[in-house]
């Protein structure tokens, strides 16, 4: 799957090494997952998200890490399932609760190299498939 | 006969397993103001679960009581933890409630750790033994949240008791809310003047069973 750096908007390819060590445009360590058929239509439309104040994606990056809580570390990267929770601007959101409430495992998952994954089901099918 | 004592003695200093009464719903279903009459009415504690609100998302963290003990009308005991959770939503827009007075940036706090009391709601729903859905019977029960919590609940067959709150209003409706789900035992209460608490005390006996 697809990654999204969530300050400047770069697309990564699966298992690109950016994901791991921040992003090579901004150094930004928060990622949105693309599902594969929207990656071309977000790729021609510039995403909402990325049409914000710096201040607000600031203060987005602030609020997704304290929803978050202490479970993750702050300095390793985290991808995000836009799927799931939308942030539209800092004090609004979009929850899908059929989508949440589908997770029987916890929200957050913490992977072996250091990276940790949020709803991304999908994908951890496919590792554990690999 | 040594296993014999063993089970015996297993089966006896065993810690009993607390049973898990989860109180769901939307916002302002009144979940926190009926968690509180629980705790006044068995406890003789007020406002022990925290404060309640006019203003949608006051709960934005999970509350607990252990074990309350309650009788029921056939002199029953029944002891349970309980469980206050933040009200469950779709869209949480801090401009609801930068229009009802609160400053922009405390709202904004209000609405992230909203969100983040949804998250913490539904992680919670594995843990209960048995669910009360709170709703408010003046509202319309068709909601998007209210189908997807008490379909959640039946697809993990936790035992449901929903409770139709506020029927000291005049818009109150528990027909509507009993036909919205007729799989379940529909309890009508106003925990706000208590009315009918002694028929939802009887009806969490019924749930647990």
């Amino acid at each position: 799957m697809p990654h999204q750096c969530v300050s400047c908007g770069a697309f990564y390819e699966d298992g690109a090494h950016e994901i791991l060590s921040g992003c090579s445009v901004c150094g930004g360590k928060l990622f949105f997952f693309v599902k594969k058929d929207r990656l071309e239509e977000l790729k021609q439309e510039k995403p909402k998200l990325f049409s914000l104040s710096d201040d607000d994606k600031k203060q987005i990056e602030q609020d997704v890490y304290d929803i978050l809580g202490e479970e993750v570390d702050r300095d390793k990267p985290i991808v995000l399932d836009i799927e799931s929770i939308k942030i539209l601007r800092p004090g609004k959101y979009e929850l899908d609760l059929v989508n949440l409430f589908k997770k029987k495992q916890p929200l957050i998952y913490k992977l072996d190299d250091g990276k940790y994954m949020i709803d991304v089901v999908e994908s951890l099918k496919k590792m554990r498939e690999k | 006969m040594i296993s014999f004592f063993k089970n015996f003695f297993k089966r006896f200093f065993a810690k009993k397993k607390d049973i898990k009464f989860g109180l769901y719903g939307p916002p302002n279903g009144g979940k926190t103001t009926l968690a509180n009459k629980i705790c006044e009415d068995w406890l003789g504690e007020k406002d022990a679960m925290g404060s309640a609100s006019a203003m949608a998302h006051e709960t934005r963290e999970i509350k607990i009581k252990e074990q309350v003990i309650i009788k029921g009308s056939n002199n029953r005991e029944l002891t349970f933890n309980l469980v206050d959770t933040p009200g469950i939503a779709t869209k949480i827009d801090y401009e609801e409630f930068v229009q009802e007075g609160m400053a922009e940036d405390e709202a904004k706090n209000r609405a992230k750790e909203a969100t983040k009391g949804v998250i913490s709601a539904i992680k919670w729903l594995d843990d209960m033994d048995a669910v009360i859905v709170v709703l408010d019977s003046t509202k319309d029960p068709y909601s998007q949240v209210n189908i997807t919590i008490v379909g959640n609940l039946e697809a993990r067959k936790i035992p449901v008791l929903v409770v139709a709150n506020k029927v000291d209003m005049k818009k109150s409706d528990i027909k509507k809310i009993q036909a919205a789900f007729p799989q379940y035992k529909v309890q009508g209460i106003s925990a706000k003047t208590g009315k009918n608490m002694d028929k939802f005390y009887d009806a969490l006996f019924e749930v647990t069973k």
